[in-house]
């Protein structure tokens, strides 16, 4: 069906995932076959040993999965632990962070989610991830650079958009796919290892004399098989990634009902997001992998942002600002002058809360001109 | 053969469910982006009576104008709860009059200097870019639902299962973004 709107994109974009989730049981079934065709006994008459690797099939298949359970089981168990360690983000409490709190809180209300952990990472780059194997033990954790260069309306959709992942269950889909990989590399690694030590022992399951060039040729297309599903693998396990990503941002917009606040975020973080101290296996995570433009679109864990600002404009109604410089003081310029080029006449004002009668809410010189309808009216 | 006709059948149905589930939640969609319209416009109006006693320290006898915006105001207030296509041109009369206000400013340097009135022209342009940013959203779900509803098969039964198609928020183009027209100010 043809995407018409927001809603619809996100329809299609789910669908899309689901046939990639399901094109993993193929692969590992496929890696079945190779690993059959690589032990198999019979390696000289091509047709029977497909025959006999075909036979085998069912048993291997079923050893595939219970090794990919064990293993999905351990990750599930360690996950939370792993990310704490190698995010190196600290948790913080509402009296630390208000602001941060109070823009996640009023989201979490709108939609009536459960609040997440909230963890910051002390560093200059600008990004954010959400963790969280079941929807009741989200985390979400954001960079100082990111809660200073972003105002209210922006702060506000990108946390939408780490609470869209946690609603759509993407760190348990990214969880899954990369059990998937690993099983698939593990099988991978095993039959790479498994014939170099055939042929340091000179001889591994060579039924003649002078068989040897024959007698891989079965093995060497199970070789083969192996490697292709592996690489297919990595491939559809990023294009899923790419496609969360797209369906996240569509949540967030509907979260906040403000194109505006998420492209003008996107484009704040373009090309700031880089967090080289991150182990590459969790970038996946982030809100932007700045690492992605080395590599080719095909292994790229996220969209390019020019990609994701398209849709938003395309299907939400969005305004793309196009890029924005940061100020070196990024929080003494209005918003509304950084979300429009065009509108020159910029109004720079420090608002004065105790002078007004009609604002109530807490004293914050901190965040000027960013009074978003989430932030707390007293 | 009967299995095959029991089969399209099953098909069939389970389509129409999604379609009818599809329609609900654009509905839904809707919906909710304008209660969001709804707030930030709820937030304008609770502004406007105290940007008029602000100015009206400085210009008590611009009584036409202040009027103009109170009467402008209320009518903003009062279609706004008869929906979108109502508070669509009250909003732009609403916005069209704040702007000979601040326009009228502009002869008051006393009333320029006020901090109160710079918080609440600061706060009124603010929420004008927000309403703007909502209005843009709601727009394009409203769109996609009427195109939901126009499309096949949901055209033969959507109208009869109660979803009628909703009315775009759009404010004239010409008194629209009156306070952005804001006079430059800086304080630094």
């Amino acid at each position: 069906m043809r995407a018409v709107g927001l809603r619809t994109h996100a329809w299609n974009t789910a669908w899309r995932s689901a046939l990639l989730i399901a094109g993993f049981p193929l692969l590992l079934a496929v890696t079945a076959l190779g690993l059959g065709l690589i032990i198999g006994p019979e390696q000289r008459d091509l047709g029977r040993a497909f025959a006999e690797a075909l036979g085998n099939l069912p048993l291997l298949y079923a050893l595939c999965w219970g090794v990919a359970l064990v293993w999905f089981a351990i990750a599930w168990v360690a996950h939370n632990r792993i990310l704490d360690w190698a995010s190196g983000a600290h948790p913080v409490t509402r009296s630390e962070e208000p602001r941060l709190w109070n823009l996640t809180e009023n989201l979490c209300i709108s939609r009536g989610m459960r609040m997440p952990r909230l963890a910051v990472i002390e560093t200059p780059a600008l990004n954010a991830f959400a963790a969280g194997l079941s929807r009741q033990t989200g985390s979400v954790t954001v960079t100082r650079g990111l809660m200073e260069a972003l105002d209210d309306r922006e702060l506000a959709a990108v946390l939408a958009h780490e609470l869209s992942h946690i609603r759509n269950g993407d760190a348990r889909l990214g969880l899954i796919a990369a059990v998937f990989v690993g099983v698939i590399s593990l099988g991978f690694e095993m039959m790479a290892r498994g014939t170099r030590a055939a042929r340091a022992s000179g001889g591994w399951r060579r039924s003649g004399g002078g068989g040897s060039r024959q007698g891989n040729a079965a093995a060497l297309i199970g070789v083969l098989i192996i490697a292709a599903a592996w690489l297919l693998s990595m491939v559809l396990r990023m294009a899923l990634s790419r496609n969360r990503e797209f369906l996240a941002d569509a949540g967030a917009v509907e979260m906040t009902a403000d194109p505006d606040a998420m492209i003008s975020a996107l484009r704040k973080v373009e090309g700031r997001a880089d967090m080289p101290e991150v182990p590459s296996q969790l970038r996946a995570l982030f809100l932007e992998d700045a690492s992605d433009s080395a590599l080719s679109s095909l292994m790229a864990t996220h969209p390019p942002i020019p990609a994701r600002i398209e849709a938003l404009v395309r299907f939400a109604g969005g305004r793309d600002p196009g890029p924005i410089a940061l100020a070196p003081a990024a929080e003494e310029t209005p918003a509304s002058a950084q979300a429009e080029p065009g509108a020159d006449e910029t109004v720079r004002i420090t608002p004065s809360p105790a002078g007004a009668p009609w604002w109530r809410g807490p004293a914050r010189p901190e965040a000027p001109g960013g009074r978003s309808p989430w932030a707390p009216r007293g | 053969m009967e299995w095959v006709i029991l089969g399209i059948v099953l098909v069939l149905i389970v389509w129409l469910v999604v379609i009818y589930n599809r329609l609900v939640t654009l509905r839904q969609v809707t919906g909710q982006a304008w209660s969001d319209v709804d707030v930030q416009l709820k937030q304008r109006h609770d502004l406007i009576p105290n940007l008029v006693e602000t100015v009206k320290g400085y210009a008590a006898h611009e009584r036409q104008t202040l009027d103009a915006v109170i009467q402008a105001r209320n009518a903003a207030v009062a279609a706004q709860a008869q929906g979108p296509a109502a508070a669509g041109p009250a909003e732009g009369a609403l916005g069209a009059a704040l702007g000979r206000l601040f326009a009228l400013s502009e002869a008051y340097p006393d009333l320029k200097a006020n901090q109160n009135f710079l918080s609440l022209q600061a706060e009124l342009a603010d929420i004008e870019n927000k309403i703007a940013a909502a209005r843009r959203f709601y727009n394009s779900s409203v769109a996609e639902y009427n195109a939901m509803t126009e499309s096949i098969p949901a055209v033969f039964f959507a109208r009869a299962l109660g979803f009628q198609q909703r009315g775009f928020f759009e404010i004239p183009e010409a008194e629209r973004g009156a306070v952005q027209a804001a006079p430059q100010v800086r304080f630094s």
